[in-house]
């Protein structure tokens, strides 16, 4: 189904219509049509590829999206511009390697039920000079023109010179060309969220005064030195990171019943970890190694940035069940035996995580099996 | 002779290590890595705990203990965190977990 194809030159695109005239068009425009090239049949999608964070996201998106979205296609072409001239004979090789990757990611996403999509991968512009964004859209339009291509689908981290960002204007290039562009809406990695937010004194306070009687605790004297230069640590401290430790207002009343809460939460989770540590150094040690390995997916009903937090690496604790990946309140979590999975589903931990975050009426909530989710991972 | 608290030293210990020796096995028998990471992370989160609790029962009431305890809920942050940063990215890379459909018993 899929088809390796390498272009070399894209740039000479004299035997087809002029690049600069005539390409504001509809999707899949019949210009290659006009000129001689393939036969134009369906609408076709072009996704410019490097290596980045959420390409295999785009990749998923670009697939589905074809399949079932608004606008179908009959092919997605994932192209990979890769200039031997300017970035190595290394690079042109790790862009193949990408290609690769890419098309078993797309075949994966088809599963076996949609035939009718042909994902095609090429290596474009390796003995391009490749500089501007203007010559990365003048060798993705020569692509496009050549294979009847009227849309484009950009990843948001698409950076092929992994040098300076691209997009911004590669995007409003692109679409001057006369291209219908989009950005799939993929999830981003954290390191793009901002890192510095606005904060409150209370903040700096709460931040200054927890490391100030961390530095004593420590130190273990009240002697006047060790005030003295604890105070002047704290300063600082609190001072390069007010605004980054503690996010949200600080509400004095709130935050000590969390704390209350939190200790009587802490002998509940000291207590399921004692009990799991023993099933799971029964399993361990069992001579036939009774393990059934799964993972499992549910919605937890816990909100923002700490208790989710909270919770995921309460049930990395617990022996048995694993955090594996946790987007806003979906858990991805490995679990070791039949036994783990159940608690886990059953929702205790998260019940506890709720009462300590929202108090006690929050934790006669159901768990995430009572709530419908079966930890199937179709959701 | 032992002493009551001598002997509540070395239960501790002793649990402590036989904690540690589950990781170890377990983290030699698991078939694969979210599986192993369950027996390196786990096993250690009561194997380290117990030992440090055996420290805090020697050094009795005052400022080491509290350090100790300090100790562990570090021990308790980061051991999850850890563990979490290495099967995410397995699962990132796109790393199979192992099932029992993936074959038998590999002792």
């Amino acid at each position: 189904m899929a088809l390796i194809r390498t272009f070399h030159e894209h740039h000479d695109n004299s035997d087809c219509c002029q690049l600069s005239s005539g390409r504001a068009r509809p999707v899949g425009g019949p210009a290659a049509r006009d000129c001689g090239g393939p036969t134009v049949t369906g609408e076709r999608l072009l996704v410019p590829v490097s290596e980045s964070s959420t390409l295999r996201n785009t990749v998923a998106y670009a697939v589905r999206n074809a399949v079932e979205g608004e606008n179908r296609y009959d092919a997605v072409h994932f192209v990979s511009p890769a200039s031997r001239r300017i970035a190595g004979e290394e690079y042109v090789e790790s862009a193949r390697e990408l290609l690769d990757r890419v098309e078993v990611w797309a075949g994966e996403d088809l599963g076996e039920d949609d035939p009718d999509l042909t994902v095609e991968t090429a290596l474009i512009g390796v003995d391009a000079y490749l500089f501007s964004p203007g010559d990365y859209v003048e060798l993705l339009a020569g692509y496009a023109e050549d294979n009847g291509i009227g849309s484009v689908l950009l990843d948001p981290e698409f950076n092929p010179g992994q040098n300076t960002p691209l997009l911004p204007p590669l995007e409003a290039e692109l679409d001057g060309a006369g291209f219908s562009v989009e950005t799939a809406p993929v999830e981003r990695g954290t390191r793009r969220e901002r890192l510095v937010r606005r904060a409150s004194l209370g903040q700096f306070v709460l931040l200054a005064g927890l490391s100030y009687g961390f530095y004593l605790l420590i130190g273990g004297s009240l002697a006047a030195f060790d005030l003295v230069t604890g105070a002047i640590s704290a300063g600082i401290v609190a001072t390069v990171l007010w605004r980054i430790s503690l996010t949200g207002p600080v509400r004095p009343g709130r935050l000590l019943a969390r704390i209350a809460r939190m200790l009587v939460y802490t002998p509940y989770l000291l207590y399921e970890i004692v009990v799991a540590n023993l099933a799971i150094a029964y399993v361990v040690l069992h001579p036939s190694l009774p393990i059934d390995p799964e993972v499992v997916e549910f919605d937890a009903a816990v909100w923002s940035e700490l208790p989710v937090t909270t919770l995921a690496n309460s049930i990395t604790l617990t022996p048995g069940t694993l955090t594996v990946d946790v987007t806003r309140q979906h858990f991805v979590v490995h679990t070791l035996t039949e036994g783990a999975r159940d608690d886990l589903l059953d929702g205790g931990l998260e019940r506890a995580v709720r009462f300590v975050f929202y108090g006690r009426a929050a934790a006669r909530g159901p768990g995430p099996r009572e709530r419908g989710d079966d930890g199937g991972e179709d959701s | 002779m032992v002493s009551l608290y001598e002997a509540a030293v070395l239960a501790l210990l002793a649990g402590g290590v036989f904690f540690g020796i589950v990781a170890a096995v377990g983290l030699l028998r698991m078939p694969d890595l979210y599986t192993r990471a369950h027996a390196a992370s786990k096993a250690d989160t009561l194997g380290s705990g117990l030992s440090l609790a055996a420290a805090a029962v020697v050094f009795g009431s005052g400022l080491p203990t509290v350090k100790t305890v300090l100790l562990l809920v570090f021990l308790f942050i980061t051991n999850p965190t850890a563990a979490h940063a290495i099967s995410r990215a397995a699962a990132d890379q796109g790393i199979e977990p192992w099932t029992t459909e993936d074959g038998g018993d590999d002792g």
